[in-house]
């Protein structure tokens, strides 16, 4: 099976998912799938577990129950290193901020992750301008993310996570810093780019007209998937 | 105005009675560095009000006399520069912590000025404990030395008792002179990051020297008898001002150009983000780059002349003289030059964990994101080994010059080269090395995921 297969199931598959952060329990038997290609947001009101889902389906923390599959890969099983090269090639993530580092050039993060992969670093930089330009913000390449508005900053930081072809994106708030004008223009050019690299996105909001840009939504409430129908 | 004050001031304490683990940690370095500044300036005070010869018990003769004496109260306040150096850097540490208790304050209403004036205050009180700590001791041991100490003695206590939390208070001030804070936590840095660096420091140490040299030209050339040249703290103070501000300044300096020119030339991503850093903010840490420069110096230097001076005791001519006095003055010397050495190392490790702790959420941003933790541990050792490695190199060439002259010129000339000085340089650089090195487990605790639920 190929990663990416549409027909073979699902590409990332968490089932049962449970995780407690100190005595409160965030999710409580979450189980979520996300097919090649789709674009599933995730919603849910605030404390329902959501970001804790979106950390447990990439691997960025290890869930105390349940099991978390990617294209046949068991994440629960992996190395920390391996979860971590895992991130850096077939996963991207953007949160609501944080992701750029402050005192590089925008070009130079988006460049960043194929630095990582072993590109060299004026190839690197050149794909990093392309994917800059096709987020609409090749202008703004030499100045550090401090100096981009909210918005820019948050295209430059999906450049950044699809600049190695990942299979998968997760998008945690990603416009959750935004105006709607922004937000408008963030989704946008995540949902064109991922649709024309046939790139699944999980997209974790609490905004309603943010959700209306994907293919399937799924609530969370308290820890779990809610029944269809049912409003957290 | 002094209900004020009152009021700024309890609401200082009870902050700082409230503190959490890593502000009591800010706490109890700064106290420490205060009780160490006290301490050594209680000392020098000491020394200095005596006059003429004295028979003093400790020492091995080193502060009977007033010249060798005048020597020991320099060596004392050169001290104080690594130690004002470890202060700066504790004032440092827990910054996110502070600024968004701070921007609390501005929320409920405090003024810009309130805000900084209460947190000079909870540093004030933090100096205020180490110097009371080290006042205690430094009374209790002068009393066991000197049997009635004079009252120019107690009076240099008591000033540098009070003097010290005052000056930590506005040494606090200085530091947020350019951090505004606004009501909504957002913290910013007002003006140039890069700035000019401590030029006007400089400039009015090198015109204090010039000053001072001026006067010792006219003293010595107008063919009358001796006279006193100019008045030695004056030559001190200017010589401690414009090398400490001129060391400030060349680490900066070193800081910016080596980040300029590597992150253009970067090929792997440590070696780019640490470039980047250093290019951004490059005087970030040149205040403990600057006590390793000058600790490299004098100890390169030292290590020679040392050398030198054993060989010279050694010689037949001086065989009848006593020589425990010039032996204890050079392990004296190299104490205080280990204790210089450690208390800059302190300095740069604490500097190093801030600059994780101020970065955070950020680093744990770019470890979910994939990052190797590697890549990020060894940018934080590059921001460290980068700016240091020529900057090191440079002064420990100065060092080693003053070394082999005094091998090839003093006392004749002709003495051994002393070799072994060039291992100091090295020494250093490998020990700036490791106490960067002590904040890696730091590095594993804050790209926790937990911080990414912070914001």
């Amino acid at each position: 099976m190929s990663i990416g297969d549409n027909t073979a199931g699902p590409l990332l598959a968490g089932r049962g998912l449970v995780k407690a952060h100190g005595r409160t329990e965030a999710l409580r038997g979450a189980s979520v799938d996300l097919r090649a290609g789709e674009i599933l947001a995730v919603t849910g009101a605030s404390g329902s577990g959501k970001s804790t889902l979106v950390h447990c389906l990439s691997g960025i923390v290890r869930p105390d129950a349940g099991s978390v599959t990617y294209a046949g890969l068991r994440l629960e099983e992996l190395p920390e290193k391996r979860l971590s090269e895992l991130r850096r090639t077939d996963f991207g993530v953007v949160f609501q901020f944080g992701q750029l580092i402050p005192e590089l050039t925008v070009l130079d993060n988006v460049a960043l992750p194929l630095m990582l992969a072993g590109t060299d670093r004026g190839r690197a930089r050149s794909a990093a301008g392309e994917w800059l330009e096709r987020f609409g913000v090749r202008g703004q390449a030499e100045l550090r993310p401090g100096e981009m508005s909210g918005g820019q900053a948050q295209r430059a930081a999906l450049a950044r996570a699809l600049v190695t072809g990942p299979k998968v994106v997760f998008a945690d708030e990603p416009t959750g810093a935004l105006d709607s004008l922004a937000s408008e223009q963030v989704m946008t050019a995540l949902v064109h780019t991922a649709r024309e690299a046939g790139t699944a996105v999980l997209l974790i909001t609490h905004d309603a007209q943010v959700a209306a840009y994907a293919d399937r939504e799924v609530q969370l409430r308290d820890g779990a998937v809610a029944p269809l129908g049912v409003t957290a | 105005m002094t209900t004020t004050l009152h009021s700024d001031l309890r609401l200082a304490w009870q902050l700082t009675r409230g503190s959490d683990r890593r502000e009591w940690w800010r706490i109890t370095l700064t106290a420490t560095g205060a009780a160490l500044a006290t301490g050594l300036m209680l000392a020098a005070v000491s020394l200095a009000t005596l006059r003429g010869r004295y028979q003093v018990s400790v020492g091995a003769g080193l502060l009977n006399q007033p010249g060798t004496r005048a020597g020991v109260i320099v060596s004392l306040l050169l001290l104080l520069v690594p130690v004002l150096g470890f202060l700066g850097q504790c004032a440092r540490i827990g910054a996110v912590h502070r600024d968004r208790r701070l921007a609390v304050l501005r929320l409920a209403g405090a003024t810009p000025w309130q805000v900084r004036r209460i947190a000079a205050l909870e540093t004030g009180l933090a100096c205020l404990l180490g110097s009371a700590v080290a006042t205690v001791f430094s009374v209790l041991l002068l009393l066991r030395l000197w049997d009635h100490p004079t009252a120019p003695a107690w009076t240099g206590l008591a000033l540098i008792a009070v003097g010290v939390p005052g000056l930590g208070a506005a040494a606090g001030a200085l530091a947020l002179r350019r951090v505004v804070t606004s009501p909504l936590g957002w913290v910013r840095r007002s003006g140039p990051r890069t700035g000019r660096g401590p030029g006007l420091l400089f400039v009015a140490g090198m015109l204090l020297l010039t000053v001072a040299a001026l006067l010792a030209v006219a003293a010595t050339s107008s063919g009358a008898p001796y006279r006193p040249g100019p008045p030695p703290p004056l030559m001190v103070l200017g010589a401690v001002m414009a090398v400490g501000a001129g060391a400030i300044w060349l680490s900066g300096a070193a800081a910016r150009l080596t980040g300029r020119v590597i992150a253009a030339r970067a090929r792997s991503a440590s070696t780019l983000i640490a470039a980047e850093r250093l290019r951004d903010d490059p005087w970030a840490a040149a205040r403990t780059h600057a006590a390793v420069l000058l600790v490299t110096v004098v100890g390169t230097g030292f290590v020679g002349v040392r050398q030198m001076l054993l060989e010279v005791l050694d010689s037949p001519r001086h065989l009848s003289e006593n020589q425990s006095f010039y032996t204890t003055g050079l392990d004296l010397t190299a104490v205080a030059l280990a204790l210089a050495l450690a208390i800059t190392l302190s300095g740069l490790a604490v500097g190093t964990a801030e600059s994780l702790a101020t970065r955070r959420r950020g680093l744990a941003a770019q470890a979910a994101a994939g990052v190797p933790r590697t890549v990020l541990g060894r940018a934080l050792l590059l921001e460290t080994a980068l700016p240091l490695a020529p900057a090191v190199l440079l002064s420990g060439a100065g060092g080693a010059t003053i070394g082999f002259g005094y091998a090839l010129f003093a006392d004749g000339g002709g003495w051994s080269l002393p070799w072994t000085s060039l291992l100091v340089p090295p020494a250093v650089y490998a020990a700036c090395l490791l106490a960067a090195a002590t904040a890696l487990p730091l590095l594993r605790r804050t790209i926790r995921p937990a911080e990414l639920r912070y914001t």
